[in-house]
């Protein structure tokens, strides 16, 4: 894998950042994090710190209810764009469209035309293996085809950044792997800029060019670990297991805290 | 089908033993289908006998008209509601007031109002199924998953064509069946507009059945209204299993 240089531009810079929920809480409080353009950052933390609220709030859909500001290339973002799309865990695809017309459903609200549009799918489709199940429906696909299904749909209408918000945690483990092999090749065909909230330490050390752990209450970064470098992609080598440990230790000590 | 058939077998045989009274108010099957078959299909009185499939076709437009033009409406309603907050503090109460209000208690209005045609009916069923379904409309809505209008948002799509584009194709099954499931009333609506004030369709049938003390006509009636209130609701969910498959 090579290296995005450490003096990579910034994609989003995110400053004294506070969200308030409608019931008083505030997940976030005067956080303030830089994440580079072109690498692969996974965000971890216990559940409900608010990594959630962060990668949305990093995709403009929390406007008004944040203060602070999030700056996407330099500019701060006042509403989601196109040019930043987020994946979910679950709910990606529209039930009544088949896999071709999901992927594609971006396209219709921007130019070109058909035949560049369905070009355009049809690449994508064999980008992420799925040539032979365009004409299918999401109830007859497997969670993971679903989940490469959003991630096509979320490149075709090639963003410069993808939110993925847990997008493997409904996955068995050989499944899950196979997807990570999966984004990392996509990553290196486009060399997007991706952030990824996910729960599993193993994943997030993986894949992450760079792994954040958020915890506390308000949330604030506790470990922030470059992990772009060969050695410690060996799931068995001592570099992978001392920083899962680290991060592990990390996350149950900020659990017992509450 | 079997119980079906044991029903119209145990009345045939009951109607051929019993005799007297009972054989004469309900006529068993063969006797009043022969009536009729005599009759080539034609109910009524000399010039003015009209065909039975005449009577089964106002009633079905009826239906199908009011049933259409309060599900569009219901739909559009409900997009009203969802997407304006105004519109919903000073609509919903009154959709709350009218909902309960039978379709049958609107008939002697409408008849006022419309005059004894078509409108009258359409006017009957639009309001027995309308408000229930603005209703569903708006829980539909609530229930569409919120990612969906998150990712159609992101995708580029404008408010417009996330309503279009997504809400819209994610509310219509549950709609749908709804509709579906209310269509009994409309039916039932329909028909006792046309017994009380129409002077065509099913619902008239029996109640020339009645004016003529004519119960092969009642009975053959009835046997009309439930075969084609039977078809209709095959056909509407044939709708729902090959148009509108898709669940939220």
């Amino acid at each position: 894998m090579l290296a995005p240089s450490r003096l990579a531009p910034l994609a989003f810079r995110v400053e004294r950042l506070t969200v308030d929920y409608e019931r008083g809480t505030s997940p976030l409080q005067d956080l303030d994090l830089e994440i580079r353009a072109g690498e692969i950052t996974c965000i971890l933390g216990e559940s409900g710190c608010g990594k959630t609220t962060l990668l949305k709030t990093l995709g403009g859909f929390l406007i008004g209810r944040d203060t602070g500001g999030v700056l996407f290339q330099g500019r701060y973002l006042a509403a989601p764009t196109s040019d930043v799309v987020m994946i979910f865990q679950e709910n990606n695809l529209f039930p009544w469209l088949n896999v071709r017309a999901n992927v594609g459903f971006g396209l219709r609200f921007q130019l070109g035309s058909r035949k560049q549009q369905r070009q355009a799918v049809d690449r994508i489709l064999d980008l992420v293996g799925l040539d032979h199940a365009a004409s299918k429906y999401p109830h007859q696909l497997s969670g993971g085809m679903r989940q490469r299904v959003a991630i096509a749909r979320a490149l075709v209408t090639e963003p410069q950044v993808l939110l993925l918000d847990e997008p493997f945690s409904a996955l068995d483990i050989s499944l899950r792997r196979r997807m990570h092999a999966l984004m990392q090749s996509l990553w290196e065909q486009t060399r997007k800029t991706m952030v990824m909230v996910t729960h599993n330490v193993e994943e997030a050390i993986q894949l992450g060019h760079r792994v954040i752990v958020l915890g506390g209450s308000p949330a604030r970064v506790l470990i922030d670990k470059n992990c772009n470098f060969t050695a410690i992609k060996d799931r068995y080598g001592p570099e992978f297991l001392s920083l899962q440990r680290e991060i592990e230790d990390m996350i149950y000590e900020g659990a017992d805290e509450e | 089908m079997l119980s079906v058939g044991m029903f119209v077998g145990l009345w045939e045989v009951s109607g051929q033993l019993g005799a007297g009274t009972l054989a004469s108010v309900l006529p068993p099957p063969s006797k009043f289908l022969r009536g009729v078959i005599e009759s080539d299909f034609k109910i009524g009185l000399g010039s003015q006998a009209a065909s039975v499939w005449e009577s089964v076709l106002a009633t079905f437009l009826r239906v199908f008209a009011g049933m259409t033009v309060a599900f569009v409406a219901a739909i559009l309603t409900g997009a009203l509601l969802s997407l304006s907050r105004v519109a919903t503090w000073s609509l919903s109460p009154l959709l709350h007031l009218l909902a309960p209000i039978a379709p049958i208690a609107w008939i002697p209005t409408a008849i006022v109002v419309f005059g004894i045609s078509n409108l009258t009916a359409i006017f009957i069923v639009f309001m027995g199924v309308y408000f229930i379904l603005t209703l569903a409309t708006l829980a539909e809505i609530r229930r569409v998953p919120p990612e969906f209008s998150i990712v159609a948002g992101n995708l580029g799509a404008t408010p417009l064509q996330r309503w279009i584009f997504v809400v819209l194709p994610a509310v219509l099954p549950g709609v749908f069946a709804l509709l579906r499931s209310n269509f009994l009333a409309a039916w039932m609506a329909v028909l006792v507009a046309e017994m009380v004030g129409l002077r065509d369709g099913l619902g008239a049938i029996i109640m020339m059945g009645r004016n003529l003390f004519n119960n092969e006509l009642i009975l053959f009636g009835m046997l009309v209204i439930g075969v084609s209130g039977f078809a209709v609701d095959k056909v509407l969910g044939l709708i729902a299993k090959r148009m509108l498959w898709w669940r939220i």
